[in-house]
């Protein structure tokens, strides 16, 4: 049996010229958990050729939503970003990943920490019910470089608002906070100089970083993981150690990086 | 960059690993697990899931772990995949933490 479900490509959206996201068919066969990731391909030279990407897309949706990096000379991205409509993926049939709410314990705010790619997952979990069920506020902050980075940035503040079944939670629960280092914006600064200099908690009206009352997810570069880690740690912020260890926090890398 | 099986594992197998592998890279011997070096994806899931604290990132391998890179590409070529986490073996407690468990491997 093939550890693939082949999908058709619906649609692609590409945000500036180095980064682009797509979305595909969805076998009724897949499930998986708000935060997960599978392995994404093309078949190159006979051969699948796959690479970890976080589902963008809730569970609860009848298609599945990619984002990803654009490298003229990465294996997979070179030809990824030039998928249409009707091109088909491999998909994998095997979901996994540590960024779900289920290994968070109990407590009042969620804050959802990422650079760059690494707002896939989290796209997925502030469109979960059960995170606001779980979470007072869910605070989602994005770093980027250039505002053209801001991936989704019109969808969280216009449309989820405005959407049938969420936008009352997201208006009420949900806080976007994205912040931008190499150009002039509302915010502007290091996710982690936000956090140490206490100007992230003072601008969204919340009290500094407790574990007692916050739990957090961090998706990034692996020095970005490092730095915003060491810091929760110095708050006395405990990590989830392995799947099914509930903690204060969660953490993943976003993957492709060519 | 891979994830190898090193030494804790042999007699205890407990294949708590296999299931959280995103691409299905372990392969299964009689008493030892091991991981594809080309199939990997470096995420890192299976190693915190070894309860023998068995799986080590290939930078991070001490001397005398080195020898289980080799291994590991080795053994993966004459055993199956294994997708499915299973039962460990019957005296995996006992034989975990024991020490010079290379001498018992069976290929």
């Amino acid at each position: 049996m093939s550890a693939f479900n082949e999908e058709t490509v619906l649609d692609v959206k590409h945000w500036n010229d180095t980064l682009f996201s797509f979305k595909t068919t969805r076998s009724t066969s897949l499930k998986f958990h708000n935060g997960h990731f599978v392995m994404i391909g093309l078949e190159v030279d006979g051969k699948p050729l796959m690479r970890a990407y976080s589902v963008v897309s809730p569970n609860h949706e009848a298609t599945l939503e990619f984002l990803s990096i654009k490298v003229q000379d990465g294996p997979l991205t070179s030809r990824l970003q030039h998928l249409k409509p009707n091109d088909k993926v491999l998909v994998s049939k095997k979901p996994v990943g540590t960024l779900v709410t289920g290994d968070l314990s109990p407590a009042k705010n969620l804050y959802l920490f990422s650079t760059g790619t690494g707002l896939a997952p989290f796209m997925s979990i502030v469109r979960d019910f059960e995170t606001y069920e779980r979470f007072e506020k869910v605070i989602l902050v994005h770093g980027v470089r250039y505002k053209s980075e801001l991936a989704y940035q019109n969808y969280l503040t216009k449309q989820l608002p405005e959407d049938e079944y969420l936008g009352e939670y997201a208006k009420k629960q949900l806080i976007y906070y994205p912040t931008v280092t190499r150009e002039e914006f509302d915010n502007t600064g290091r996710l982690t100089d936000l956090i140490n200099s206490g100007k992230l908690c003072e601008d969204i009206g919340l009290p500094p970083l407790n574990p007692e009352t916050d739990r957090a997810m961090i998706c990034g570069s692996p020095a970005m993981l490092n730095d915003t880690c060491m810091i929760l740690n110095d708050l006395g912020f405990t990590a989830s150690g392995h799947t099914g260890d509930v903690a204060d926090y969660v953490i993943e890398r976003a993957f492709v990086e060519q | 960059m891979t994830f190898v099986v090193t030494e804790n594992c042999i007699k205890c197998k407990y294949t708590d690993c296999v299931e959280v592998c995103p691409v299905d890279c372990f392969y299964e011997g009689p008493i030892f697990l091991v991981i594809h070096p080309d199939e990997c994806i470096d995420c890192a899931l299976c190693e915190p899931e070894c309860p023998a604290n068995a799986i080590v990132s290939e930078d991070e391998l001490t001397d005398g772990q080195q020898v289980f890179l080799k291994l590991n590409a080795e053994l993966v070529e004459l055993w199956p995949v294994i997708t499915e986490q299973k039962e460990p073996l019957p005296d995996a407690e006992e034989w975990d933490g024991q020490e010079e468990k290379l001498n018992f491997l069976e290929r």
